[in-house]
């Protein structure tokens, strides 16, 4: 028995517990109620204190749900963005009293046909190729020219248009209190949603295929009927704002805040005085690492909607003792321009909410009167620059959201009810564990001391591959299920070669320590290449499959990772003990 | 040291698998042709909805119902004829419906519907109007003044479209008002008529799928080039770890054994979707596994007996290594009985196939790989041959150098 035994032995010891300890919340979580598991909150109390809070999750298909891809009709952003800036180019022509030229933007091309006569045509060229550099001429005629977007604007454009989709989705989702919704970019154009657990697919469906909307509304942060609210549940406390004011006067005004929104929401519904509402804001501290909402009061009608905005850009201040703080600049078309000033001049030292799809994104201080339908927002604070940009970049994303909609619409949809998922976990752990026994019952008839080992090993091997799939946060799917059984019957094989291999060497007239050490030494380069090989096609399933598939994809890889230590190391380790005491040379068969 | 153990094969067993090559490589040749002549042409395969697109659902009936009513109900929805399968257990009422995607509104339909909100909403100016057959589900409308959407609705609904939205894209003042109607979708509509057939509380439908057109071609794509990819990487791996002569041996035992599981759902028609792509990946990854072992022992082999012709090498390595490879694919084939009789649906049928892949695998080792090995090295050695002869031709095609040797 050498030092690297105990070094290995110590090694298989820590896994084990390692794999046990990651566990345990899988544990705690597949013992809560199937409709209450997944609440807020519930999970978190039963967990134990001591430890780690992943747990293995249910897919789609075995706990109902919803998969849905929608895709967003960039093309139509597209041609709805070549328009709108037609209409800009004639507003600026007719500004610069260029007269006599017609601009026109034909919407279902998005070509911007430019005619006109010799002087102002030119002219009319001359202004496109300073002031828009966005689009190029892609036809040239006498008496006219073609204009079109270029293909980085959009490149742009497009890529826009899918993050606003997502923000809009996700502000939508995370209102419902989904927990542990899946919402992500897949490809250029389509959006991945997964919302397990949720049941009404009619009412996701119509919800998330909707035009976000984008309104202005005005705070009153007079209003202190916040403070006569009696009873506040658990997880819901009052707190202040306090910020400067009219006339450098300190304001404060009250709120209230909470770890979950959607009972914050449930909280505060039909609360308001008459007239105002409560706005609901999810506020994210990325330093702190903390999510909260708060509420304000709002006044219920809209100062103004988003769709007067033209559009909405991260800028740079780069004045001195700013160091290139960026801000988000926002303009209005001619009607916007006028309401916004005066909104902002009735409202000034007042706070204006701005809301997409009912929820406050932000709520900036107006500072003063803003004419010329040019508005900057300045995101305040002392924040790190990298956070602010961040921040910018998001308010940007939703003001646009006003300016051009970006409309989605179902490209797939896969939905789960409720009352399938308990039965085929039934008939999934059925087949598992029949599958299991099958192969351990098998493995300790035919080879009996080997085989056993080879059992313990096995039993491990599903262990670990769990507690890797619990810390990975994977989801347990029903092709999920499949992959892990047959992960079980590619690590048993890996027994069977070593095994088959030492009986061969003890024919040869070998003792059973060297023909253990052969038979593991020379297997070990084909187990490894077995594996390699089912892993590339693991891989390729992983990167090309979708949903459940890709969840098979993982267990097959997991697996055949955790086999490759359990099959070779801890049979060997187990097998080289018994055969390096004396005493229980006698019990060793293979 | 004698010790008892169960034996499967008995050591010594020397079965001739390379004398049976030809005649083997002629059966699985004519059993592949039948297969994929049988997926393109004739019966073809019942592509799933991941890959035809369309809607499938699963739908659970609280008492008994026969197909041919669940047929009739359906069919009357106008989406083509439909796909009906008692699912699951009998007595569970389970049953499995699919419509192909099929236009939901033709041209002809949708200009009607155009006629009709012209009539019906004149005030509001139509001057747009737009249907994509390819989509077949979505109206855009164009007026010059906004119009209620419940007043379009229902002017769409007149025209006979059961509309399940209506969206209003733009409102901005001064400009074109633009309108989105989508028609009610398949599944929805089968549901419904489910339910006012048979009673709506006895109706559950317990699974959607829905894959849209251009998913469906692109999931296909994905499936195709990631069987592509799979071979292409295990072709590279087996080149660079053993040698490039043994790679054309695996890559035509890994085709044929992705082939023969083709054929399973060929033979059966059950669905085939993107687990069955599933299976046919992972089957490629497990029989490439059984062939390198084999090889693993052919070179070992070639190490230890300098000079046996490869025939008999190859034959003395599969002989050896026959123990092993009926236990390694019976154990896998074990773990897969749970999931045959448990399994339901696409996870039966992914058990099932696999099975088919293994015994395939298994057979493929021994009467694909290797023949193909033994071939391509006779094929070799004769252009060595052919090589070798060359030179001997050449110094006569220079007489003055011989006539100078002489």
């Amino acid at each position: 028995m050498d030092r690297s035994w105990y070094w290995k032995a110590g090694l298989i010891v820590a896994v084990t517990v390692a794999a046990i300890y990651a566990l345990v919340p899988s544990w705690t979580y597949f013992r809560l109620p199937t409709d209450q598991r997944n609440e807020s909150g519930v999970f978190e109390k039963a967990r134990p204190k001591w430890a780690p809070s992943r747990h293995l999750n249910l897919g789609l298909d075995l706990q109902g749900g919803i998969h849905l891809v929608m895709g967003v009709e960039v093309d139509r952003a597209v041609r709805e963005k070549a328009v709108r800036r037609a209409e800009e180019l004639a507003a600026d022509l007719d500004r610069k009293s260029i007269k006599g030229v017609d601009v026109k933007g034909d919407p279902d091309s998005g070509i911007v046909t430019v005619s006109g006569q010799g002087d102002a045509l030119a002219q009319a060229r001359r202004q496109i190729s300073d002031d828009y550099p966005d689009m190029y001429i892609r036809r040239t005629g006498p008496t006219s020219f073609e204009l079109a977007m270029k293909d980085d604007a959009v490149k742009q454009l497009k890529e826009s248009a899918v993050d606003q989709a997502v923000k809009a989705i996700r502000n939508r989702v995370d209102k419902w209190g989904v927990s542990e919704p899946t919402i992500a970019k897949r490809g250029d154009s389509a959006i991945l949603v997964q919302l397990p657990g949720y049941s009404n697919p009619e009412k996701a469906k119509e919800l998330l295929g909707k035009t976000a909307q984008l309104e202005f509304k005005i705070a009153d942060d007079e209003d202190r009927s916040v403070t006569q609210l009696k009873d506040l549940p658990p997880g819901i406390t009052l707190d202040w704002d306090r910020y400067e004011g009219a006339g450098g006067a300190l304001v404060t005004s009250p709120y209230l805040r909470a770890k979950d929104g959607l009972e914050l929401r449930k909280f505060v519904q039909g609360k308001a005085p008459p007239g105002k509402e409560f706005g609901i804001q999810k506020v994210e501290e990325r330093i702190a690492r903390e999510t909260y909402y708060r509420t304000y009061m709002l006044d219920r009608k809209a100062g103004m909607t988003g769709e007067y905005i033209t559009d909405a850009r991260v800028a740079f201040d780069n004045s001195p003792g700013e160091g290139n703080r960026p801000y988000v600049q926002v303009s209005f078309n001619r009607t916007g321009a006028d309401l916004f000033e005066k909104l902002t001049t009735a409202n000034v030292k007042k706070r204006m909410a701005i809301v997409l799809d009912d929820s406050v994104d932000s709520a900036p201080i107006i500072q003063g009167p803003i004419p010329g339908g040019v508005c900057s927002i300045h995101l305040g604070g002392l924040k790190p620059i990298n956070e602010i940009l961040q921040e910018a970049k998001d308010l940007a994303l939703v003001l646009k959201s006003g300016a051009l909609p970006a409309p989605v619409r179902i490209l797939e949809e896969r939905s789960v009810g409720a009352s399938l998922g308990p039965e085929l976990i039934r008939r999934g752990s059925l087949a598992a564990i029949l599958g299991l026994f099958a192969v351990l019952l098998f493995m300790a008839v035919y080879y009996r001391f080997s085989g056993v080992v080879a059992d313990v090993a096995l039993i491990l091997n599903g262990i670990v591959v769990l507690a890797v799939m619990a810390l990975l946060d994977s989801t347990l799917t029903l092709p999920g299920i499949a992959g892990f059984v047959l992960t079980l019957g590619m690590a048993v094989d890996a027994n069977v070669l070593i095994n088959e291999r030492i009986r061969e060497e003890m024919k040869q007239g070998r003792s059973i320590a060297s023909a253990v050490q052969t038979g593991y030494d020379k297997v070990f380069w084909t187990i490894f290449d077995g594996h390699v090989t089912a892993l590339v096609a693991g891989f390729v399933i992983r990167a090309y499959g979708s949903g459940p598939v890709r969840g098979f994809a993982t267990t097959l890889i997991i697996g055949l990772l955790a086999s490759m230590f359990t099959s070779i190391v801890v049979t060997r380790a187990i097998v080289e003990w018994f055969v390096g005491h004396g005493k229980l040379h006698k019990a060793f068969s293979v | 040291m004698q010790m008892k153990y169960f034996e499967l094969i008995k050591p010594g067993t020397s079965h001739d698998f390379v004398k049976y090559r030809r005649v083997a490589v002629t059966i699985s040749l004519i059993v592949n042709a039948l297969i994929l002549l049988g997926a393109a042409v004739w019966p073809k395969l019942n592509y799933g909805v991941d890959f035809a697109g369309g809607t499938e659902l699963q739908v659970k009936f609280a008492k008994p119902v026969s197909p041919g009513d669940v047929r009739e109900v359906v069919g009357h929805a106008g989406f083509g004829e439909p796909t009906v399968q008692e699912y699951g257990n009998k007595g569970e009422n389970q049953f499995l419906i699919r419509v192909e995607r099929i236009a939901l509104l033709t041209p002809e339909a949708a200009a009607k519907v155009k006629q009709d909100v012209l009539q019906a909403l004149p005030e509001a100016q139509l001057t747009g109007f737009h249907f994509d057959p390819e989509v077949g589900d979505k109206l855009d409308f164009t007026f010059k003044k906004p119009v209620d959407p419940a007043a379009l609705q229902a002017a769409v609904l007149k025209a006979g479209v059961q509309a399940k939205e209506v969206r209003a894209l733009t409102s901005r003042e001064a400009q074109d008002q633009e309108y989105t109607v989508i028609a009610q979708g398949p599944g929805d509509k089968i549901g419904q008529l489910l339910r006012d057939k048979f009673g709506k509380d006895s109706v559950e439908v317990v699974r959607t799928e829905y894959v849209g057109p251009q998913v469906g071609k692109q999931l296909r794509n994905d499936g195709i080039l990631s069987v592509i990819y799979a071979i292409g990487m295990i072709l590279i791996y087996v080149g660079l770890r053993f040698d490039f002569r043994f790679s054309p041996g695996v890559v035509i035992a890994l085709i044929h054994d992705a082939i023969v599981t083709l054929g399973y759902f060929v033979v059966t028609r059950h669905e085939f979707n993107l687990t069955a792509v599933t299976v046919i990946l992972t089957v490629v990854g497990y029989s490439v596994n059984d062939t390198i072992v084999i090889y693993d022992r052919i070179r070992e082999n070639a190490k230890r007996y300098k000079g046996k012709p490869l025939r008999d090498l190859i034959n003395q390595s599969i002989n050896e290594m026959l123990g092993r490879t009926i236990l390694t694919s019976g154990a896998t084939a074990l773990s897969l009985v749970g999931l045959i009789v448990y399994g339901v649906g696409t996870i039966q049928d992914f058990a099932l196939a696999m099975l088919v892949g293994i015994i395939s695998g298994t057979y493929s080792t021994w009467y694909i790989a290797s023949p193909m090995t033994i071939w391509l090295e006779e094929h070799m050695a004769q252009r060595k041959a052919i090589e070798a002869a060359k030179p001997q031709v050449k110094p006569a095609a220079k007489p003055p150098q011989q006539a100078a040797a002489r």
